[in-house]
């Protein structure tokens, strides 16, 4: 019975690697490139220990980010704010992190809060507008990433929280060595391991024991299952979306600390990256929203992004891991549904078989 | 240093002469392998890396060099582009060289770790005694640009449309206002970019810049200037649609002389000049040095006096603006004309 | 009639699940015009029996033969191209359709790629005329009733050229007119030849239709019986199902105290619009009272539940145990002692897609055995869901199924099992045993009666009227949101109860017939 849970699980997402595999096959056949010797040096280098190293770096980053995805998806709250919510929540824990001359053990914890706090608010901005207003969060966090992108290049060319980072860069004042979490050289010597990977796996234990071990997190799943029996059983719908929304926020704000507080330029730039949001959301879609299948899911599309590197020294376009993870999402997504059509099936026939059985051992 | 420069400089003219003496074949650069790094979507834009990449045929062409292009994936971090300099290091390319300021410190970092290769970055300053900083004056020639705009301009109001809302772009915009009021000082100068900083899409929304230039020339704006990488051609399109040079609206590009890009041959005719930004000299000049064995390093200045920066002249209806930009030239050359720049 | 040829014969059909039974040895003659029905409990092997009929699954022996020819159905088109056609038990209509473009959906006549509206028209309106199915074509579906929605359906099907109807559960959703409403349909459709296979387990209502009537239990067919020939009661009907006597509701003794548990005065519950769905409404329960609320549905039953459960918003006082708990919210009610079954109970019973012990937790889920309060308690909440099935005979095979894998009988099972668990001192209860078989709505009656003599208020829904008479200590009758009569369960009958309902009648008290 197990077992066959844990298959069930794990067949859609295999599928949907498979499947993906097969198309990017047809399509480097069709460029005229050998398939084999294109997946062989992705896997090779892929594979160093450098490259080992980045890829848990990046799956740091998307793990978080997916995590934030995952507790809106939950209960049927698409929060596309990630975004704009990490970006702002990033850039003011900078800000803070930079003007800060503490201990680590205090910087550190203070950064964090201040992303959190930052992201949640901004994603209240869009709970307030659900619940009071009755805007879709879609379309208002969508609004409020580009708000966030115009306020923080306001704030770091316009406010004297900017300065010129580098040559033509202006972004925040540098974090301090102290506030700083560079990790460990866990792989290699000339890289280091995020340390943030750490709060990372904590997020991810505690989405787990919320959702599952908490009175909270069953109202969260039971209004993503069903409003109407949710608010029957005494969930307050409104109440649930705002605090769903600002865990989420809350969430996303870390999204950008891993680079942040792991990396040069230990200072939030204006060319800081901005779409690890929307990573999240394939990568949540990908892990089904469960906190292991995240895990796996961050791992393989950082795994994918890194060894994607070496595709333009091979001469071929780099875009076919681009393909590759749309077509994974795509695959999965259709996949999952089957396979919960599937289960819903066969648990209908199984109970009756089993009940058939029951009876007619009776007589 | 800026001695330094001109000795470099000349050694390098004269290696020039000697090569092509002695041998006169163009496969002097033969085992040189030449790596270049596009930022996200970088090469095709008609514009900024698109200059690049001719410094780079050319030095094909010209002395016979190999190359490899790469280009930043979606979400390019500092690490992810850090890996890939140090791929191009690891694999035997030499000099690499990094197209964009975003690489500056990727480019840092891996500079330190490869003493034997030259690097060689635009738009940025990178500290290392093995990375040639290639860094341009764009502002001058956004301030000839400005001239010709304002002399070419019949209402007395003319435009500018920005890529993202940072300062090195901005220093096109501060260029080419000081070089129309020099004009006109009473000229109406409308400003629009195309996104603030961080929005990585600015450099490739030609639809928003068009819709822009819509609203620039209803207000009776009849040149405008694009420092907006592949957003400028929405520019072209709304100046070509609403009547184009037989209507006297004119439009300036920028970086590369895009009148001679092939890709915007649709709407040349309109495009009176360019703000010229010659970072095909630069690379090709750092290929070069390379190739001689006497590889750039430092800051290098590519201004007026290197015609590292200047504006197009392919275009024949620039011919009548040609005499007060040139003028204009040589009082910035001489100093007599500081132009000015924000930080 | 007896000579009437045979329009479905099914000879011999075994189906096996790897190890099960699920029919074995169906034999089943449905005459040409004739409404045949088809009687069992929850599992009986109805449903399995049907879906070999409508293609969706192969018998593993037997042969089917329509109209005197053998055929072999791969899939449910397939059978529909035999004239075979299904109305099921949830209707399949898109609300924001009109019902022509709902009825034609699929096989929309065109002509070089148009749809050819007009030509579907034509031909529907006849055939509505034909067999008295009367639907409004150009209505959206959202706007109609029911019994409108299920005339559709039949439309619907036969539109696609069906000369037999299987009807799963048809009067399950419907009220006494609606039924009435249905049946001479049927009759019509009978007349025109129309062949109907009726699946029920509503007694009564098989005796008053069918010409046939088959029982099956454990997969099998155990009788046949020509209504024209042969007599028999719904009391034998039950025993050939069940093997057991047919149990009635009634109540024996009265257990009102005179404590006024649920004291609610001025209820009223408006729409968006400001019109009034529930409108000043007053009443009283005791303590060990059942009021049962006799009503055609739609006439302000489910918000009156709703506004008691702090659901929907609503004005009045609500005072409980004597504290006006209206500002209370929906948790903090289901807390202090309120039991819900609630009418539709995949919208407001269950969690679907969840797991039976996951569903026992819902609307109790800060209580033990549950959790503390703010961990859940996983193992507890398991073992008082083993407890449940097993007192409340909830059919499964373990607790980790998905509560969708359920019967509709056995999810109100164990609907009722965990309502009443949590020892509520008052229950709303709307339809507590609908769509269940006769067994298990006896023992939920059992339960009620039980909790009634401990002091359990109940507020009583049903579209049952012999179950509402028959628990009831007091019952008023609903109209438009307003009460507009009191009847006495002793001595009203269900024929008076459904006049005052549809608001023919209005009286203050019914059923003294003085």
């Amino acid at each position: 019975m197990s077992r066959q849970k844990i298959l069930n699980s794990l067949a859609a997402p295999l599928l949907a690697v498979g499947f993906s595999l097969v198309v990017v096959t047809i399509i480097l056949f069709a460029f005229g490139s050998n398939v084999f010797e294109v997946f062989n040096s992705m896997a090779v280098y892929g594979t160093s220990p450098r490259s080992l190293t980045l890829m848990l770096n990046l799956a740091t980053t998307y793990y978080i980010s997916a995590v934030a995805v995952a507790i809106g998806f939950k209960m049927n709250l698409f929060n596309i704010g990630v975004n704009g919510q990490y970006m702002l929540g990033g850039m003011c824990a900078a800000a803070v992190a930079g003007s800060l001359n503490l201990p680590g053990v205090v910087a550190i914890p203070i950064t964090i809060f201040v992303a959190i706090a930052v992201g949640a608010a901004w994603a209240g901005v869009a709970a307030w507008l659900k619940v009071a207003r009755g805007v879709s969060e879609v379309i208002s966090t969508i609004m409020l990433n580009f708000i966030a992108l115009g306020l923080i290049s306001y704030i770091i060319i316009r406010t004297n929280v900017g300065r010129a980072a580098s040559f033509n860069v202006r972004g925040t004042e540098i974090i301090p060595p102290n506030g700083r979490m560079v990790g460990w050289n866990l792989l290699s010597p000339t890289i280091k391991v995020y340390g943030f990977i750490i709060v990372a796996a904590l997020i991810g234990v505690l989405y787990w024991f919320v959702l599952n071990r908490t009175v909270f997190g069953y109202d969260l799943r039971a209004s993503g299952l069903s409003v109407s029996a949710a608010s029957a059983s005494g969930v307050n719908s409104k109440r649930m979306v705002v605090i769903a929304m600002l865990i989420s926020g809350g969430i996303a704000g870390m999204v950008g600390l891993p680079d942040l507080l792991g990396n040069d330029p230990y200072s939030y730039t204006l060319n800081f990256p901005s779409g690890y949001g929307f990573t999240g959301i394939a990568i949540a879609l990908l892990g089904r929203n469960n906190p292991i299948g995240i895990a796996f899911g961050a791992i393989l599309w950082a795994f994918l992004d890194v060894s994607s590197q070496i595709l333009d020294i091979e001469n071929v376009p780099r875009e076919i891991v681009t393909i590759m993870q749309g077509v994974i999402v795509l695959a999965v997504v259709v996949a999952y549904e089957l396979v919960r059509r599937n289960r819903v099936k066969s648990e209908q026939q199984n109970v009756g078989e089993a009940l058939t059985q029951k009876e007619s051992s009776a007589s | 240093m800026k001695k330094g420069v001109k000795i470099g400089a000349v050694l390098a003219a004269a290696a020039l002469i000697l090569t092509g003496c002695s041998s006169n074949n163009n496969d002097a650069g033969a085992d040189v392998k030449v790596g270049l790094a596009y930022d996200t979507g970088g090469k095709g834009d008609g514009s900024f890396n698109d200059a690049a990449f001719a410094g780079l045929t050319k030095a094909q062409t010209d002395l016979g060099v190999e190359f490899k292009e790469v280009e930043a994936g979606l979400n390019a971090t500092d690490a992810s582009r850090e890996e890939l300099l140090r791929l191009l290091a690891d694999t035997g390319y030499n000099p690499v060289i990094a197209v964009g300021f975003l690489y500056g410190t990727a480019l840092g970092n891996v500079a330190k770790d490869y003493p034997d290769v030259n690097f060689a970055i635009v738009d940025s300053v990178v500290d290392s005694p093995n990375v040639a900083s290639l860094i341009f004056a764009a502002e001058q020639a956004s301030y000839l640009v400005g001239v010709i705009a304002a002399t070419a301009s019949k209402s007395g109001r003319i435009g500018f449309i920005g890529g993202m809302e940072i300062p090195l772009i901005k220093n096109f915009e501060v260029g080419y206002n000081q070089g129309a009021k020099s004009v006109n000082p009473n000229i109406i100068i409308e400003s629009k970019y195309m996104g603030p900083a961080g929005d990585n899409t600015s450099w490739n929304v030609p639809e928003k810049a068009k819709t822009a230039t819509e609203g620039m020339i209803a207000k009776g704006v009849d040149v405008a200037y694009a420092a907006a990488g592949g957003s400028g051609l929405g520019m072209f399109q709304a100046i070509q649609a609403a009547g184009g040079p037989a209507k006297n609206l004119w439009a300036i590009g920028v970086d590369s002389d895009q009148y001679t890009i092939p890709s915007l041959a649709d709407v040349k005719d309109v495009i009176l000049t360019s703000a010229l930004k010659r970072v095909d000299v630069s690379v090709f000049e750092v290929i070069k040095g390379v190739v001689d064995d006497a590889p750039l390093t430092g800051v290098q200045n590519f201004d007026l006096t290197r015609d590292g920066v200047g504006y197009a002249t392919s275009n024949s209806s620039v011919e009548p603006f040609k005499a007060a930009a040139d003028a204009a030239a040589e009082k910035i050359k001489s100093g007599e004309i500081v132009v000015k720049t924000v930080k | 009639m007896g000579d009437a040829p045979i329009a479905v014969q099914l000879t011999g059909i075994w189906k096996r699940f790897p190890g099960v039974i699920a029919n074995s040895d169906i034999n089943l003659s449905v005459r040409r015009g004739s409404v045949h029905a088809i009687v069992g409990e929850n599992g009986a092997g109805k449903s399995t029996l049907m879906k070999i009929l409508y293609g969706m699954q192969k018998p593993d022996e037997g042969t089917i033969t329509i109209s005197g020819t053998e055929v072999i159905f791969q899939s449910p088109s397939d059978a529909i191209d035999a004239g075979i056609g299904m109305v099921h038990q949830h209707f399949m209509l898109a609300d924001n359709l009109t019902v022509l473009e709902n009825i034609i959906l699929g096989s929309e006549p065109t002509q070089r790629g148009v749809i050819k509206n007009e030509t579907a028209l034509t031909r529907l309106t006849q055939l509505a005329q034909q067999y008295g199915l009367d639907v409004p074509f150009n209505s959206f579906v959202s706007e109609l009733g029911v019994g409108a929605r299920q005339r559709i359906e039949i439309l619907k099907v036969l539109y696609r050229g069906a000369s037999i109807l299987i009807l799963d559960e048809p009067t399950a959703v419907l009220v006494p007119h609606e039924v009435d409403e249905l049946f001479s349909a049927l009759s019509d459709l009978k007349a025109e030849g129309i062949t109907i296979l009726f699946i029920s387990h509503k007694l009564d209502e098989v005796l008053a239709i069918a010409d046939d009537i088959t029982v099956i239990r454990a997969g099998s067919t155990v009788a046949t019986v020509n209504l024209h020939t042969q007599k028999v009661s719904a009391d034998d009907l039950a025993e050939m199902m069940v093997g057991s006597e047919l149990p009635t509701p009634e109540t024996r003794g009265s257990t009102v105290t005179d404590k006024v548990l649920i004291d609610v005065s001025n209820l009223s519950v408006l729409t968006a619009a400001g019109k009034p769905l529930v409108d000043d409404v007053s009443f009283k329960i005791h303590a060990g009272e059942v009021l049962g609320i006799a009503g055609v549905e739609g006439n302000g039953q489910a918000e009156i539940v709703d506004a008691l459960m702090g659901v929907i918003k609503s004005t009045g006082v609500l005072v409980y145990d004597g504290e006006d708990i209206s500002k209370w919210s929906t948790r903090k009610r289901r807390e202090q002692g309120f039991g819900f079954i609630p009418e539709d109970r995949m919208r407001q019973g269950l969690l679907l897609e969840t797991s039976l012990w996951e569903n026992r937790m819902l609307g109790h889920q800060t209580l033990k055995p549950n959790s503390n309060g703010f961990l859940l308690t996983p193992a507890d909440a398991k073992s008082d869901t083993a407890r449940i099935v097993d007192e409340y005979d909830v059919r499964t095979p373990n607790i980790d199924v998905f509560a969708s894998a359920l019967s509709g009988g056995n999810q109100q099972k164990l609907i009722v099992g965990r309502e009443m668990s949590s020892n509520p001192k008052f229950l709303l209860a709307a339809h507590p045993t609908r769509g269940v078989d006769v067994g298990a709505q006896a023992a939920i009656w059992d339960h009620l009666r039980m909790a009634r003599q401990s002091g359990l208020a109940v507020l009583l829904i049903s579209a049952d009227l012999d179950e509402l008479i028959g628990l009831s200590d007091t019952i008023k009758v609903l109209l438009r949101g307003k009460f507009v009569a009191d009847a006495d369960p002793l001595t009203v009958t269900p024929q008076e109860l459904g006049t005052a309902m549809t608001g023919v009648k209005k009286r203050d008290e019914i059923g003294n017939t003085s």
